[in-house]
């Protein structure tokens, strides 16, 4: 478990579990719902066990019709027991799969709890670090699949196991020996089906694998649809899909071979048979009289829910164990800064110094290498560079998003490692290239980081972003709500909301990743004076490929291959780097 | 069929009559019929031997009525044995002749369907997703062969209860008439019971879309919530969603719950009723013991088909559907007609468009009247507003859509003449969002052209900028692009793009120009592998860069499908016309004049509003 710091969001905790292993884990959830775990697996075990009564009882009814006596009521009673049963059997199969249906949806429920606290708990470097869309697929799919390990995974399993140990369970009462059959069943019938699924899993594999193939290129033929005819390369394509389908046949074939091959199937066939010769043999022996006969026979009948059931249920469970995997992985995962609550704790003026400074993710290749620069309290910089060049990985370092790998980054001459990480990050915001915005109201995402601000406070956020006049444009003005009626906003604009929030907090530092292309002239200006405005009185980091903010930075850092190449004043680059000369050239 | 195809249609889409369906199926099918009467007479077994099997084991329980020769019990195990090998076996054939059957048709209509999808011309394009086109290949082609499975399966169902019903009618009727009772009820329980699945399901799905996405919101959202300290709230909103979740899906769970259990209530019912039922009219003398269990065991026998049966109609009408949706996808004529296949020699690359009338959609003309002559050579920028039909000029040369009037001649011979493929290999085409196939850079510059040697492409690299680029790349040449070229940025996947262009030396050149933000130094690069394809090609540009109609030697303004201006930059910037009007609006804060001023301006508009 995490420790509980002031620093990183700690959750009403729900219960402990156990993250050592899938399995634990899983168990340990399944365990809380012990009480509905129980009435599911009475209801499993009552069900198959009613079934067998059943049978029995037809078995009871041959003895009775055959007897040189034949006693009405008894056959009315066994009427009646049946009868009695089949209601039975229907509250009782109601229980088992109703109850590991109500369990697997509270256990998706916990386990999604559980697994969104972890999140929320998680420092900012992992969230930085964790691409969304993967978090995405385990807090829906990968939950959803634990569900499937219940529901209909353990049901499938859990009934099936039932309709296979009564047999087994009630065959004595005829004869002692007739426990043979089922028994030899259950013992081939788990080899059986290892045998069959072992032999299956490769070729699932390549029908998996070869269907993404087919499906990606096909996918992308057609969106590049203009590429394609524009350089001819029709008869191309269609070759390559030929291929491709081709490979997707051959590995259906294959599987549907496989799958013809149904073991168990035939283990069924041979059990039934065996079963029978076994019965007559004793009835001819006078051990077994007529209704044994018939009753045994109708319990080697209830081994067919298992052959043919567990084949999928099985691998529901395993899938479900994937699926938990990852979560606990995710959960797991360790967060390798530390909070440093001792650490300094007081207002940022917002000098930054860079000194020698070299930074790699883990043991990779160094990202930034020997980086040294000064900014003053309120200056701005502008980091310039190619895409991968380092420019992002420099400006995360700042609010220790990552640690620096060697040398030392200060902010107000003190090494950012000795200032508490809360106070720290308190005072620097940053706006990534993509903005996220909640699907709330226009003013509620302004007001996202200082949720006490009055609408006029708003509003004057909103005007010196230059995003006043589009949120006007709206009909619902500030109390818009995005995503809704089919309101979206632009890049351009999103990024004005963003710089809003940002006057509304009011931070020491701005970090800004600015990748918005102006369309139009006039969009362009309102940017550029967003920006400004947003940038005047705080140190301001902007990472951008326009010229302009270029032009009127205090300091320029020009990044190549993870090397400060070039830095100073515009002027002092004109005068001393030849790739800068360049591009102000036209 | 025309009722079920309302189900997502398409404008293309069309009605077959039954006849024409039926022949078009039994074409794909004919291949395959040794196959088909394989399967079918392997359908007819295992049927049959499944049919048997009640009936043997109830001839076994009439033999104990006395004691048994030893001979007979072994004769009845051994032919329960023998029919539940047969049984096996005969699946074991039919399983593996289906799955062929299937493979093979689905292989060739989905080859037919991405054949026909691909000579498609760009305006089909626009109009359809290729979301949707991809799932007609796939999933529909997929769905239709399902057809055969269901028919197979459905079919060997239900010719087991029905040679099961004649055996029980032969035996006696009146007992017959209880199992056939079940019949209607079954049915009907099984209508129920795809009613209610289908409504608390259709529910359901609603529902959890929209807490779907709430979910998906407040996960993608805790990263900004952590920035801004505001866990708390966005934890309360997770949980409430959460929540909702959980009830609607245990509402569902409820519902589908119950099904099965009645249904297996009301079977034990009906053995109830059959044993009373049959072991008074086996003390009756109507029937022997064995005919009793016969009825008993055939009740199982009757339900399962029924309940299938009940499904079985819709399941038809999904693959009969889906198989027209594939057809209707082949069968659409493509709007770009040839009226010849003549050979084209190397162009010299002149234009001309006389008196061209397009148009996308009836009554919504692009282009009116359009005459424009472009010399060999000549390097045209195309500038003017969204919708103006800049990019009409450039698709129609590209000959992606077909034109309503006029003429469109190349090096003087009309366009409609040439072979297509032969045409379209003398064009270079950069479109506004690059696109790149996944594989390697050195795969998508050879895209156009199969043939182009490494030294060739490394030395036309080395010509921008150094082939600095390159070496950005982790491994050159031979780096992967990841799927449509997400692993390289923007300016990486234009300069591939362009690469690809210089590498195939085409006559003409179009380019619909990016606007995506790049950072300036690749911007560099991208204006030099430009200037290189300008110095070889005729180029018809869509601008959107102040330093991409700086280098074009004319430029014409459109407006409504006509052309207001030409001339050159300099000249139309000082006669101060629409293009200048134009420039102020898309290309003045390119300019070093607007970079000097910038900050004074952004200085003097921050206090304003």
């Amino acid at each position: 478990m995490e420790q509980s710091t002031t620093a990183e969001f700690t959750s009403p905790q729900q219960y402990k579990t156990d993250r050592r292993s899938p399995a634990r884990w899983v168990i340990s959830h399944g365990l809380r719902q012990w009480w509905v775990l129980i009435t599911a697996l009475v209801g499993a075990l009552g069900n198959a066990g009613l079934m067998a009564v059943a049978s029995v009882q037809i078995g009871v009814a041959f003895n009775v019709v055959s007897a040189p006596i034949f006693d009405p009521q008894a056959l009315l009673r066994v009427f009646f027991i049946i009868l009695a049963a089949g209601l039975g059997r229907g509250v009782l199969q109601f229980a088992r799969n109703f109850g590991f249906e109500y369990c697997a949806q509270r256990i998706e429920r916990n386990v999604r709890r559980e697994l969104y606290a972890s999140l929320l708990s998680k420092s900012m470097t992992f969230h930085n670090l964790q691409p969304v869309g993967d978090t995405m697929a385990r807090a829906t799919n990968d939950v959803r699949e634990v569900n499937f390990l219940f529901s209909p995974g353990l049901n499938m399993v859990v009934g099936s196991l039932s309709f296979l140990i009564f047999p087994l369970i009630a065959a004595p009462r005829y004869h002692i020996s007739l426990m043979l059959v089922p028994g030899v069943f259950i013992a081939l019938y788990f080899i059986v089906l290892r045998i069959y699924m072992r032999g299956l899993a490769p070729i699932t594999e390549e029908v998996r694998e070869s269907f993404g193939g087919l499906n990606i290129r096909l996918a992308e033929s057609l969106d590049g649809i203009e590429t394609v005819k524009g350089s001819a390369q029709e008869s191309g394509e269609i070759g390559l899909f030929d291929t491709n389908v081709t490979r997707y046949k051959k590995a259906i074939i294959a599987q549907g071979r496989k799958e013809a091959k149904f073991l168990p199937l035939l283990l069924y066939a041979v059990a039934l048979a065996g079963g029978l010769l076994h019965a007559l043999l004793l009835f001819r022996q006078g051990l077994v009289d007529l209704g044994g006969v018939v009753g045994y026979f109708g319990l080697l009948l209830m081994l067919d829910f298992p052959t043919f059931a567990s084949l999928w249920a099985y691998s529901r469970i395993s899938l479900g164990l994937a699926g938990a995997k990852r979560i606990l992985e995710l959960m797991n995962r360790e967060n390798n800064l530390d909070q440093n609550l001792a650490g300094h704790a007081r207002p940022l003026r917002g000098e930054v110094v860079f000194s020698d400074v070299c930074f790699r993710y883990g043991e990779g290749d160094p990202v930034l290498e020997n980086v040294s620069f000064k900014v003053e309290p309120g200056q701005t910089v502008a980091i310039v560079g190619q895409t991968g060049s380092g420019k992002t990985s420099l400006a995360r370092l700042i609010n220790r998003t990552y640690d620096v790998s060697g040398g030392q980054l200060l902010v107000d001459g003190v090494d950012v490692r000795d200032w508490n990480l809360e106070n720290l990050r308190r005072n620097i915001s940053i706006i990534e290239q993509d903005i996220f915005l909640f699907s709330r109201s226009i003013a509620d995402n302004i007001a996202f980081g200082n949720p006490e601000a009055t609408r006029e406070q708003v509003e004057a956020a909103a005007k010196a972003a230059q995003a006043h006049e589009f949120i006007l444009s709206f009909a619902d003005g500030y109390d818009t709500v995005i995503g809704e009626r089919g309101v979206t906003l632009s890049g351009g604009q999103r990024q004005r909301l963003a710089l809003a929030r940002a006057f509304l907090t009011d931070p020491r530092i701005l970090i800004l990743d600015d990748s918005t292309s102006a369309i139009d002239s006039a969009t362009e200006d309102h940017i550029q004076r967003a920006i400004y405005a947003a940038a005047r009185g705080r140190t301001t980091f902007i990472i951008t490929h326009r010229l302009s903010q270029i032009r009127w930075a205090d300091l320029i850092l020009v990044i190549r291959g993870g090397r400060l190449v070039a830095s100073g004043s515009h002027e002092d680059l004109l005068r001393e780097s030849d790739a800068y000369r360049r591009i102000f050239n036209e | 069929m025309g009722f079920f195809s309302s189900l997502d249609a398409e404008k293309y889409d069309r009605t077959y009559k039954d006849s024409d369906l039926a022949r078009r199926i039994a074409g794909y099918f004919k291949p395959q019929w040794r196959r088909l009467v394989l399967i079918s007479i392997l359908t007819l077994l295992v049927a049959g031997a499944g049919a048997l099997l009640p009936v043997i084991v109830s001839r076994g329980v009439d033999l104990l009525q006395g004691i048994p020769a030893l001979l007979s019990t072994l004769l009845v195990a051994g032919a329960v044995l023998l029919i539940g090998l047969a049984i096996w076996f005969f699946n074991w054939g039919l399983r593996r002749l289906t799955s062929t059957a299937i493979a093979e048709v689905v292989a060739k209509l989905s080859s037919d369907a991405y054949t026909a999808s691909v000579e498609h011309d760009l305006s089909f394009y626009d109009e359809f997703s290729s979301g949707k086109i991809v799932s007609r290949i796939t999933s529909d082609t997929r769905d239709f062969g399902e057809l055969v499975t269901l028919i197979t399966d459905v079919a060997s169902m239900f010719i087991e209860s029905l040679i099961l019903a004649v055996v029980l009618l032969a035996i006696q009727w009146r007992l017959s008439l209880y199992v056939f009772a079940l019949v209607p009820i079954v049915f009907v329980l099984g209508l129920a019971y795809r009613t209610i699945a289908r409504r608390v399901t259709r529910q359901g799905m609603r529902a959890m879309a929209n807490v779907n996405s709430t979910i998906k919101e407040t996960v993608s959202g805790i990263a900004v919530a952590k920035n801004f300290r505001q866990e708390g709230s966005i934890y309360q909103e997770f949980t409430n969603a959460n929540e909702t979740s959980y009830h609607v899906n245990v509402k569902r769970g409820l519902a589908l719950s119950v099904v099965f259990p009645t249904l297996n209530a009301l079977a034990m019912l009906a053995t109830a009723v059959m044993v009373l039922a049959g072991g008074h009219s086996v003390i009756d003398g109507v029937v022997t013991v064995g005919a009793w269990y016969l009825f008993i065991l055939s009740l199982d026998r009757f339900l399962f088909p029924i309940m299938n049966l009940t499904s079985f109609w819709t399941s038809i009408q999904n693959g009969l559907s889906a198989s027209e949706r594939v057809f209707a996808l082949i069968d659409t004529p493509t709007a770009v007609v040839q009226s010849a296949a003549e050979k084209v020699p190397v162009l010299k690359g002149d234009i001309v468009f006389e008196n061209v009338s397009f148009h996308y959609k009836q009554g919504e003309e692009v282009l009116r009247d359009f005459s424009l002559h472009i010399r060999p050579g000549e390097n045209l920028a195309v500038v003017g507003h969204t919708g103006a039909g800049k990019s009409s000029v450039a698709k129609l040369i590209a000959r992606f859509y077909e034109f309503q009037q006029g003429r469109i001649l190349i090096d003087g011979r009309d366009i409609r003449s040439f072979d297509l493929a032969d045409y379209r290999r003398r064009l270079g085409v950069v479109s506004q969002v690059p696109f790149l196939f996944s594989g390697t850079v050195a795969e998508n510059i050879r895209y156009a052209r199969r043939d182009a040697a490494e030294d060739e492409i490394l030395e036309l690299a080395r010509r921008i900028g150094g082939g600095e680029w390159l070496e950005t790349l982790p491994q050159g040449l031979d780096s992967q692009v990841g799927e449509r070229g997400s692993r390289l940025s923007m300016g990486q996947r234009q300069l591939v793009a362009l690469m690809r262009v210089l590498v195939q030396k085409p006559a003409i050149f179009i380019l619909d120009e990016a606007t995506a933000s790049i950072d300036p130094f690749t911007e560099w690069q991208i204006q030099q592998a430009l200037d290189l394809i300008l110095q070889q090609s005729t180029s018809i540009l869509i601008a959107h860069r102040l330093s991409t109609v700086r280098s074009a030697d004319r430029i014409i303004v459109m407006e409504n499908g006509r052309i207001i201006e030409e001339g050159d930059h300099r000249g139309l910037l000082a006669g101060g016309g629409h293009y200048a009007t134009l420039y102020n609006t898309y290309f003045r804060h390119q300019s070093l004049e607007y970079v000097e001023q910038a900050r004074a301006f952004a200085a003097g508009g921050a206090g304003e509003e």
